[in-house]
């Protein structure tokens, strides 16, 4: 299946849009709730390793971006589907069914960025002490936290 | 962080009792904790617990400039520094457009290879360590000493080389490196026979590791491992070859693999590594052009608002860095794509059914680093 059979796939879902953005990555942005149908499409054709899923916070939009990055090695190209999440409360579909290195990937996600994960088998923390709650939010504070010094 | 192990108490057989391995654990090499379910001898199920020494370097990126974040990058894989370091420029190199001189790519090819090797060593080590041969040690140490002495002459550093910068090189290798690798690669495929007469080859090594841990290709590729890790089980997957980056499209060499998809055939694997990285030590050394070590950069990097992924062979597999620029002096969000992480996390699948003593030389079979599972 050559690339642009599976944009045009990809096309096809309600609300997802795919394009080969710079780098050769084929990039695809979905609803959450169409990302493990994606991605099961994406494996079928190929991508069978997923490198990780991670998100980043834009709160200036309001937004919790998650990134799932994956690549093919038989056609040997990369993928990256990502979809944005409401930042009051960020909820996604587990795909840990599909890639069984999500179940780890989302339970780092979820600790950092206060994203839930619903279906996720083993919920709970993975890197975290209790009491810290998503560090790697921009209006994440922490006393011990100080502005790198101007030089 | 301690978490509750998803084993009940209340539901355990008379005969099934838990047991804590780890933190603190010869084996584990580093803070890791791992809970068992045993029946007698038997593993009936699986539990890492990582997170002990979380050090929140994603975080600290965001506060740091661009080039300030390389040296970070070596405290999380201490064995392969140059490796991780280098997954990190090439993203900013992709994000800010530099061309690095051809030398300078040369020159990182032979530390990255040298780094590979050094590892490999080390896991070498302690894998005897670990299952109860104590003599290895001592001659890996060896080899292992004499590149550390290359690798300290050219970056100043023993095991946190610092050595890449975003661009290239800050100075040259030293006029008596070359000579010194010449010494060092003329006799070091005769030691790596030698290492592999001793320990890999052993009966009683054997008679440990073969048919244990027998990890199936497909899982192995769904858990996303990496590296010599997933090779043992058969894939030749190694980015050198199926996503070459720098100049390694240039030099020939093979990517070892074993059919065996067990514990013995990830040992393998390591060894046969350990020849072909010295095969492209030489090819390096041989064509490494004269020239620039250094692109041109500006003294305030502020590269343009996008995202960059790139990734290495590190010599535990797959390392990625994940760059996301917003246009100033320090990076919007970085990531770290780390192979140990995603190495351990199938420890579950191929663990459960062996006996306890096993566990050592399956972990000690997928060389973890925890500083990289933890970032």
């Amino acid at each position: 299946m050559n690339t642009s059979d599976i944009l045009d796939d990809i096309n096809k879902v309600p609300g997802a849009s795919g394009a080969v953005g710079p780098d050769s990555v084929l990039d695809v942005l979905a609803p959450a709730k169409e990302v493990p149908g994606i991605l099961t499409a994406l494996k079928k054709s190929g991508f069978g390793h997923l490198s990780f899923v991670t998100a980043k916070d834009l709160p200036s939009e309001n937004l919790i971006e998650l990134v799932y990055r994956l690549f093919s090695y038989v056609s040997r190209i990369d993928a990256s589907v990502r979809t944005r999440l409401d930042r009051g409360n960020p909820s996604a579909p587990s795909v840990s069914g599909i890639f069984r290195t999500a179940e780890w990937h989302e339970r780092e996600t979820a600790e950092m960025f206060g994203v839930e994960f619903s279906g996720h088998p083993c919920p709970g923390k993975l890197l975290l002490p209790d009491g810290v709650e998503a560090p790697l939010r921009k209006d994440f504070k922490h006393e011990k936290m100080t502005p790198l010094p101007v030089v | 962080m301690p978490v509750q192990a998803p084993f009940e108490l209340e539901k355990l057989s008379n005969k099934e009792y838990i047991l804590n391995m780890g933190p603190q654990h010869p084996s584990t090499h580093g803070v890791l904790r791992v809970v068992l379910k045993l029946e007698g001898e038997l593993v009936k199920d699986v539990f890492p617990d990582v997170g002990y020494i979380h050090s929140g370097v994603e975080k600290l990126c965001e506060n740091r400039t661009y080039p300030a974040i390389v040296p970070y990058l070596d405290r999380l894989d201490y064995l392969g520094a140059v490796n991780l370091e280098w997954a990190y420029v090439l993203a900013v190199e992709k994000l800010c457009g530099i061309q690095v001189p051809e030398r300078a790519e040369y020159i990182r090819v032979i530390l990255a290879e040298l780094n590979r090797i050094m590892s490999h060593l080390l896991w070498y080590s302690a894998f005897g360590m670990d299952v109860g041969a104590l003599t290895p040690i001592f001659y890996a140490f060896r080899e292992r000493e004499e590149i550390i002495a290359l690798m300290e002459a050219a970056t100043g550093g023993r095991l946190t080389h610092n050595a890449l910068r975003i661009g290239g090189f800050r100075s040259d290798l030293p006029k008596d490196f070359l000579p010194g690798l010449g010494r060092f690669l003329s006799s070091f495929e005769r030691k790596v026979d030698e290492y592999e007469a001793l320990l890999i080859d052993n009966v009683i090594l054997k008679a440990r590791t073969k048919g244990v841990g027998a990890l199936d290709p497909e899982l192995a590729v769904s858990y996303g491992v990496t590296g010599p890790s997933l090779r043992g089980s058969g894939p030749a997957w190694d980015l050198r070859r199926t996503a070459p980056y720098s100049v390694y499209g240039k030099l020939d060499f093979r990517v070892p693999t074993s059919e065996g998809r067990d514990t013995w055939s990830r040992l393998k694997v390591r060894m046969d590594e350990m020849r072909e990285s010295a095969k492209i030590l030489r090819q390096a050394a041989g064509a490494l052009p004269s020239g620039e070590v250094s692109a041109k950069t500006p003294r305030v990097l502020k590269p343009a608002p996008g995202e960059a992924y790139s990734r290495v062979e590190s010599p535990r597999g797959e390392f990625g860095a994940w760059v996301v620029s917003d246009g100033s002096e320090r990076p919007y969000r970085v990531k770290f794509r780390s192979p140990s992480f995603s190495n351990l996390s199938v420890l579950r699948e191929i663990a459960v059914g062996c006996n306890i003593a096993d566990i050592i030389a399956i972990m000690g079979s997928l060389d973890l680093v925890i500083p990289e599972i933890d970032r």
